[in-house]
């Protein structure tokens, strides 16, 4: 693996270097940092440290147009955004790039998803390591690292005064090479100092759950009364879903205006009343205690038989969002102390 | 705050055999959070607790039974519930009786004198990563914040939560047990939404449609308003579809301004929808305008009394109608 050294003044340069490339990064927009395309580098406020909002989006837009009918002349038009262009994520945390890993099996197999596949083949991953860790993250518990590799083609790691930036991918090789005029080769020296900020960050990492046993577990406890004890002071908003990372349940709806219309794709959350709600009226989760049953059931156990892998990454978001105060971390224990 | 006369009452309540649970505050589970708590017994009341980080009204728990029930308790038609209520809490209260929305013999009311709450966010900005839990105490114009084994001192207005810096009714208004003195309200003068009065139409539009294009439509402003009750929201309808799923700037701000106009007059200015919000609009903007324009063209305010009648129901010849085009 090739490693290099960025010095923290030619960020931007290097930005500057992927012309060729649509830019997405994490912007400063008023009162929030988010994930968007970046058309001019001056003049861009980035943002490096906790997002409130995921990068999933650009991959899995919230709202996405499949196709636009006119009831006319009876046409389709194939809407949805096909990347004309090689697409640069830059400024992933490390858990954001697993989150992809998360949710690539979802939209590739039994299905085929062109639309996620088409974006994410379309995409190259370059993360900067979580320097700042959120008070609920907890990525160390559920298989994680601020510094890890996984999902990404190119880390960058943070040291006082450059990036030291790993290569990991053939992908992320080729913008090493469109930016070599401004890397250097990293010295053995530079590689320990960034061992030791790793270590130092992932210390800063206070919570954490054992995860091991959590779905045999969970399998043994569905019609438990504990849902509605940790359920009763869950209201029902969509913020734990919007939020997480690795959460892809959608919902798809005709908005037919006069003459014609779309065929929309829109996210869903399963804390909301209407989820999975039939056209009888009938409700199978027709309680709070189901839609957090099902959330749980979801990442904890489902996730895991079906792709071998936790539909968590442990980034805290659904903690520290919740304007009640559900903390997973907490309800995983009080399940564990069953 | 007294706390031993808090659990006092909220033990009152629950020795009367009818009543099934006391909604309160809890310590949370880290950090300057406060959970929503339900006590059950008296073992379970020792767990409640007030203090300025209580920033998140209890109300909306009322209905939230009937819109998305749990019936973890089991509570039977007959039987009461016991609820802690700050003054705009009391207000909520007061205004959904007054529309009918709930039964005031089904609730004991536990009154608590608000000398204001502490803004969460404003708290974590300035204290990153605290995990141990915290506590804050108010004196003189200054609260005591601890955690771990720190202390700080800051000042009250540095922290204190916007809707708090006019609240012209911090005692409730509606109450079977008070806690403490009475605690006298501010002349609101709605100096907070003079920039936006002052701004041209262009200037507002922009301004409103900059600040909808980031909403995530998580819904969470409205499920923690306690006067966005109705079984059946405006939202969920699918046959109209009057606000679409997309979300995009139009669809936002049709749902923003719908949930405004259907607050008009109603909003208790709780603050819970911007409280909540993951990403920061200023809601109560908007609930603020609306307040003092009912108050100033039909001089009423919702929620200073249980029994009074609505604005839109009423008529009166004085009533104002130079905005009729």
């Amino acid at each position: 693996m090739e490693k290099f050294i960025l010095p923290k003044e030619k960020l931007i340069d290097f930005l500057k270097a992927l012309e060729s490339y649509d830019l997405f990064a994490p912007v400063r927009k008023e009162e929030v940092t988010v994930f968007a395309q970046v058309n001019k580098i001056d003049g861009t406020t980035f943002d490096f440290k906790n997002q409130p909002l995921t990068p999933k989006g650009i991959m899995f837009p919230q709202t996405e147009s499949l196709f636009t009918f006119d009831t006319k002349t009876y046409a389709m038009n194939d809407s949805a955004m096909t990347p004309k262009k090689q697409r640069v994520m830059f400024g992933l945390r490390p858990c954001d790039a697993r989150s992809f890993l998360i949710l690539d099996p979802v939209f590739k197999q039994d299905y085929p998803d062109p639309y996620y596949l088409e974006k994410r083949t379309a995409t190259i991953l370059i993360g900067i390591n979580c320097s700042e860790p959120f008070t609920n993250c907890f990525c160390t518990s559920v298989g994680g690292s601020p510094a890890s590799q996984e999902g990404l083609d190119l880390l960058f790691i943070e040291l006082p005064n450059s990036y030291f930036v790993e290569v990991i991918s053939p992908q992320g090789k080729t913008i090493v090479e469109e930016a070599s005029s401004l890397l250097s080769s990293a010295s053995p020296e530079e590689e320990k100092i960034k061992d030791e900020i790793v270590q130092a960050v992932k210390e800063k990492i206070k919570r954490n759950i054992e995860t091991k046993h959590l779905p045999e577990k969970i399998e043994k406890i569905f019609e438990n009364p504990i849902w509605k004890d940790l359920a009763f002071k869950c209201i029902g908003c969509g913020i734990c879903t919007y939020t997480c990372p690795t959460c892809y349940c959608f919902d798809i709806q005709d908005e037919v205006l006069k003459g014609g219309g779309k065929r929309q794709r829109i996210w869903d959350s399963c804390m909301f009343k209407e989820y999975t709600l039939h056209a009888s009226g009938h409700n199978p989760r027709p309680t709070r205690a189901e839609r957090l049953r099902n959330r749980i059931y979801h990442k904890f156990k489902q996730n895991i038989d079906k792709y071998g892998v936790a539909g968590c990454v442990g980034c805290g978001r659904c903690i520290s969002f919740c304007p009640v105060n559900e903390d997973l971390i907490e309800n995983l224990m009080k399940i564990k102390k069953l | 705050m007294n706390l031993f006369s808090l659990k006092e009452a909220a033990k009152q309540a629950l020795s009367q055999t009818e009543v099934n649970f006391v909604i309160g505050y809890t310590k949370g589970s880290y950090g300057f959070r406060v959970a929503p708590f339900f006590a059950q017994n008296e073992a379970e009341v020792e767990k409640l607790f007030f203090s300025p980080l209580c920033d998140l009204s209890l109300v909306n728990y009322l209905s939230l039974e009937k819109n998305t029930p749990l019936e973890k308790f089991g509570k039977s038609p007959e039987q009461k519930i016991g609820i802690f209520v700050r003054g705009c809490d009391s207000r909520a209260i007061n205004q959904i009786l007054s529309e009918k929305g709930i039964i005031r013999e089904e609730l004991i009311i536990i009154g608590i004198p608000c000398h204001g709450v502490i803004d969460i966010k404003k708290l974590e900005a300035r204290f990153p990563g605290v995990l141990d839990q915290a506590r804050a105490e108010e004196e003189d114009g200054k609260y005591t914040i601890c955690f771990g084994d720190k202390s700080f001192a800051i000042k009250k207005e540095d922290i204190l939560s916007d809707k708090c810096k006019h609240c012209a009714y911090p005692t409730p208004l509606i109450y079977d047990l008070l806690i403490d003195g009475k605690v006298e309200g501010k002349d609101d003068r709605y100096e907070d939404i003079k920039p936006q009065e002052e701004a041209t139409l262009g200037e507002k539009e922009e301004f409103w449609k900059n600040e909808f294009s980031r909403c995530i439509r998580c819904y969470a402003c409205r499920n923690a308003c306690p006067l966005c009750y109705c079984e059946n929201c405006i939202l969920e309808r699918l046959s109209p579809q009057w606000v679409k799923r997309s979300v995009n700037p139009t669809e936002n701000v049709i749902y923003h301004l719908s949930r405004a106009f259907h607050l008009a007059g109603r909003c208790a200015g709780c603050g819970e929808c911007e409280r909540v919000c993951p990403v920061n609009l200023p809601l109560m903007l908007l609930n603020r305008k609306l307040e003092k324009d009912v108050k100033s063209l039909f001089n009423f305010t919702p929620g200073i009394d249980s029994e009074q009648k609505q604005f839109l129901t009423t008529y009166d010849l004085k009533d104002s109608e130079e905005f009729i085009l």
